[in-house]
C-alpha cells in the first residue's frame, strides 16, 4: 500500500475558503465525504471535535492534523487542505495554521498498513523540508509528488 | 547519554508518531543515542528490551495515557503529554543533560507513600460514581457564593443587627443593611449556580442555561405557588434534569443545516422549557402540599413529648437547610413565640446552627476527607454557623448527601432534644450563638451545651460515614 491510495488529487485543497477551524474541519470532511469514503459524516465529524476537544491537533509548525477514528468513516482517507494567510487552532505554539491534514480512520478497520502509512506521514510532517515543499507546491500534482516521497 | 523513551496518545494515530520522531531528530543533533517505543493504534512497536532498559541513563514518557512505570524503577523518569514531546523536545532532552530528572522510585519512603495514595486515588477517581463528579462540579462553583453571601449576611447580623420580636433585624437604612442585602443577593446565586454547572458537567455548555434556570425555578417557589422554594435539594434535581435533557437532545440526529446552531439555539431553549416546566407543573406543586401537610402535623405534635418534638424539629431544620421542609419547621417555631411557648423556638435556634459549625469542624479534624475548596468552605462555615446561617454547611450536603445529611440530621436531633430538655428558650426566630450574644436566650448554660452536643456529633458522624470515600486531590 502506499500514500496515494489515501489521497488523490480530488482530495486536496490548495487554497481552503474556510478562516476558521470549524469552517475548515467541515470544508474537508466535505472533501471526503465526496470522496465516497463516509457513511455518516455527522458521526465523523462530532468524532473529530470530540478528538479536538480533548486537545488540540494543532501540533505547532503551522500544520494541524485533525483526526478521527469513526464508526462514520469506511475507508481510510487523508484530506490535505491549505490557507496560506493562516488560520487560528489553538496551536500549541500558538502560531496559526497553514496546512492541514484531516486524517479519517474507520473505527474497525482490517490490517494495519493503512495505520503505518499514516505513521510514516506523522513522523515526516516533522521534517522541515518536507513541509516546507508542501507549503510551497504550486498544484495538486506538486503536492502528491511530495506526499509520495512517504514510503 | 542513553535515553528510552515511550509515546502514546488518544488515537494512536498521529501525534504518538510525531513525538517519536522529535524525540528522534532532536537526541540526533545533540548527539544522544535515544531508542523510541511508541504505543499506537498498530500496536506497541520498538519495544523497550530489559538490556536497552538497564543500560539507559533515563526515560522519557511523552504520553497521554497512563504507562505503567515499575519496569522503569531507579531512572531517572521525566512524564510529560505527547504534545511536549513534539512541540520542545530539545528541553526534555536538556532536563536530562542538566540531571534534572527525579528518578523513580527512589523517593523517600514519605513521597513515595504519596505517591501511591495519589495513584489510588487517581483509580478511585477515574471509577468514581458519574453523579458525585457532576455533584462535586456543581458545588465547587457553587461555594464561592455560598461563602460570599454566608459571611456578607454574618458580618452584618453580628456587627449591624439588633434583637427585635420578628428576629435579628437590621434596620433598613444602615449600612450594613447593604452589606446584607449585598450577601442576599450572593444567596440567590446559589442554587441557581449548583443547578446549572451539575447540569454543564452532565451536557457541556448547552446545559448550563437550562441548569441555571430549572435551578432558578427550584428556588423559587413563587413558580409553582409555594411559599418556599425547593433548596438546594430541589436544585440538585433541577441540575441533573436540566443536564441530562440537555445530553439527549445532543444526541438525537438532525440534518445538518441545523446542526451549528443546535448548541447555542436548539439545545439550550428546549432543555430550559422542559426542566422549568417539569418543575412548575410536575415537580413543584406537590412541594406546597407537603409543606401544608408538615405543617398541621407539627402542629398536632404540639401535645406530645417535648422532646421527641425536639428531635423531629433539629430533623427538619438540618434535613434540606433553608428548603421546605427546613421553612416550616422554623415558621411552625417562630409563629409559637407570640404564643408564649418560645421553648420550641430554643430547640430550633440550637440545631439550626449545628451543620454548619458541625461540617466546618469535619473539615478542620480530617483534611483527608474533604477537597481543597471544601476546606475553604468549612472555615466560612464556622463562621455562618456562629451567626445562625444554616446554608453554610449546604456545600458539604450538596457534594455527598447520602452521607453528609444524615449526619447532620442525627447532629441537629440531638441539639434539639437537649436543647428540649434543659429548657432552653428563645425569643427572637433566629438561631445560633449570636442569639445568646443579643440577650434573648433562656438558659445559655444548656443552650451551648446543646449546640455544642450537637456540633461534635455531626462531625464525628460526618468523618466516620466518609471513610469509604476518597476525595480528589483539589
Amino acid at each position: 500500500m502506499s500514500i496515494t491510495q489515501l489521497i488523490d488529487h480530488q482530495l486536496i485543497e490548495l487554497d481552503l475558503a474556510g478562516d476558521s477551524k470549524d469552517a475548515i474541519l467541515q470544508e474537508l470532511v466535505e472533501l471526503i465525504a465526496e470522496n465516497g469514503a463516509l457513511n455518516d459524516r455527522h458521526q465523523f465529524l462530532s468524532d473529530l471535535q470530540k478528538r479536538e476537544q480533548e486537545s488540540s491537533t494543532g501540533v505547532g509548525f503551522e500544520i494541524a492534523i485533525p483526526h478521527g477514528k469513526s464508526t462514520g468513516v469506511d475507508e481510510t482517507k487523508i484530506a490535505v487542505g491549505r490557507n496560506l494567510s493562516g488560520v487560528e487552532w489553538a496551536s500549541l505554539d500558538g502560531e496559526p495554521v497553514q496546512l492541514v491534514f484531516l486524517i479519517a480512520v474507520p473505527a474497525e478497520a482490517s490490517g494495519d498498513e493503512h495505520l503505518k502509512i499514516l505513521q510514516q506521514l506523522s513522523r515526516k510532517l516533522m521534517d522541515d523540508d518536507f513541509r516546507n515543499a508542501l507549503k510551497q507546491a504550486e498544484t495538486k500534482d506538486n503536492m502528491l509528488n511530495t506526499l509520495s516521497q512517504i514510503d | 547519554m542513553k535515553l528510552v523513551a515511550i509515546t502514546s496518545c488518544p488515537n494512536g494515530i498521529a501525534h504518538t508518531y510525531m513525538a517519536a520522531e522529535k524525540l528522534n531528530k532532536a537526541a540526533e543533533a545533540k548527539g544522544i543515542d535515544i531508542t523510541v517505543e511508541t504505543q499506537g493504534s498498530i500496536g506497541v512497536e520498538n519495544e523497550l528490551t530489559e538490556e536497552a532498559i538497564a543500560s539507559a541513563d533515563g526515560v522519557v514518557i511523552a504520553a497521554d495515557k497512563t504507562v505503567d512505570k515499575t519496569r522503569f524503577a531507579g531512572k531517572p523518569v521525566l512524564e510529560v503529554a505527547s504534545a511536549d514531546a513534539i512541540r520542545r523536545a530539545d528541553e526534555l532532552l536538556e532536563q536530562f543533560e542538566n540531571g534534572e530528572v527525579e528518578v523513580y522510585g527512589e523517593k523517600s519512603g514519605k513521597q513515595q507513600a504519596q505517591e501511591t495514595i495519589n495513584e489510588e486515588k487517581q483509580k478511585k477517581k477515574r471509577k468514581q460514581n458519574p453523579i458525585y463528579r457532576h455533584l462535586m462540579n456543581g458545588v465547587s462553583y457553587m461555594i464561592p457564593f455560598v461563602v460570599v453571601g454566608g459571611l456578607l449576611i454574618a458580618i452584618s447580623l453580628s456587627l449591624g443587627g439588633e434583637s427585635t420580636p420578628d428576629g435579628l433585624q437590621i434596620p433598613e437604612d444602615s449600612f450594613w443593611s447593604s452589606i446584607n442585602q449585598l450577601g442576599g443577593a450572593a444567596f440567590q446565586f446559589m442554587v441557581p449556580i449548583l443547578a446549572g454547572f451539575i447540569a454543564m458537567s452532565i451536557a457541556d455548555r448547552p446545559g448550563l442555561a437550562p441548569g441555571m434556570v430549572g435551578g432558578y425555578v427550584a428556588a423559587n417557589g413563587s413558580f409553582y405557588g409555594s411559599d418556599a422554594g425547593a433548596g438546594f435539594i430541589g436544585g440538585i434535581i433541577a441540575g441533573f434534569i436540566a443536564g441530562y435533557i440537555a445530553r439527549w437532545i445532543k444526541n438525537v440526529k438532525v440534518p445538518e443545516m441545523i446542526q451549528p446552531i443546535m448548541p447555542i439555539l436548539i439545545i439550550p431553549i428546549a432543555a430550559s422549557l422542559a426542566v422549568g416546566l417539569i418543575f412548575i407543573f410536575i415537580l413543584g406543586s406537590p412541594i406546597a402540599g407537603i409543606m401544608e401537610g408538615l405543617s398541621s402535623w407539627l402542629e398536632g405534635m404540639q401535645g406530645s413529648s417535648r422532646i421527641l418534638l425536639g428531635i423531629i424539629l433539629g430533623a427538619m431544620i438540618t434535613f434540606d437547610m433553608g428548603g421546605p421542609v427546613n421553612k416550616v419547621a422554623f415558621l411552625f417555631g417562630a409563629a409559637l413565640i407570640t404564643e408564649g411557648q418560645p421553648e420550641i423556638m430554643g430547640a430550633i435556634a440550637a440545631a439550626i446552627c449545628t451543620p454548619p459549625l458541625g461540617m466546618g469542624l469535619a473539615s478542620l479534624i480530617n483534611k483527608r476527607r474533604y477537597a481543597k475548596d471544601e476546606q475553604e468552605a468549612g472555615k466560612a462555615a464556622v463562621a455562618m454557623g456562629l451567626v445562625g446561617i444554616t446554608e453554610g454547611a449546604i456545600p458539604f450536603a450538596a457534594a455527598d448527601p447520602l452521607r453528609v445529611i444524615p449526619s447532620i440530621m442525627v447532629g441537629g436531633m440531638s441539639a434539639g432534644a437537649i436543647a428540649m430538655m434543659g429548657g432552653v428558650a428563645d425569643n427572637v426566630p433566629h438561631g445560633g450563638p449570636v442569639v445568646a450574644v443579643f440577650g434573648a436566650i433562656d438558659n445559655v448554660l444548656m443552650f451551648f451545651l446543646a449546640i455544642i452536643v450537637g456540633t461534635i456529633i455531626t462531625a464525628i458522624l460526618a468523618n466516620v460515614l466518609k471513610k469509604s470515600k476518597v476525595v480528589e486531590e483539589a
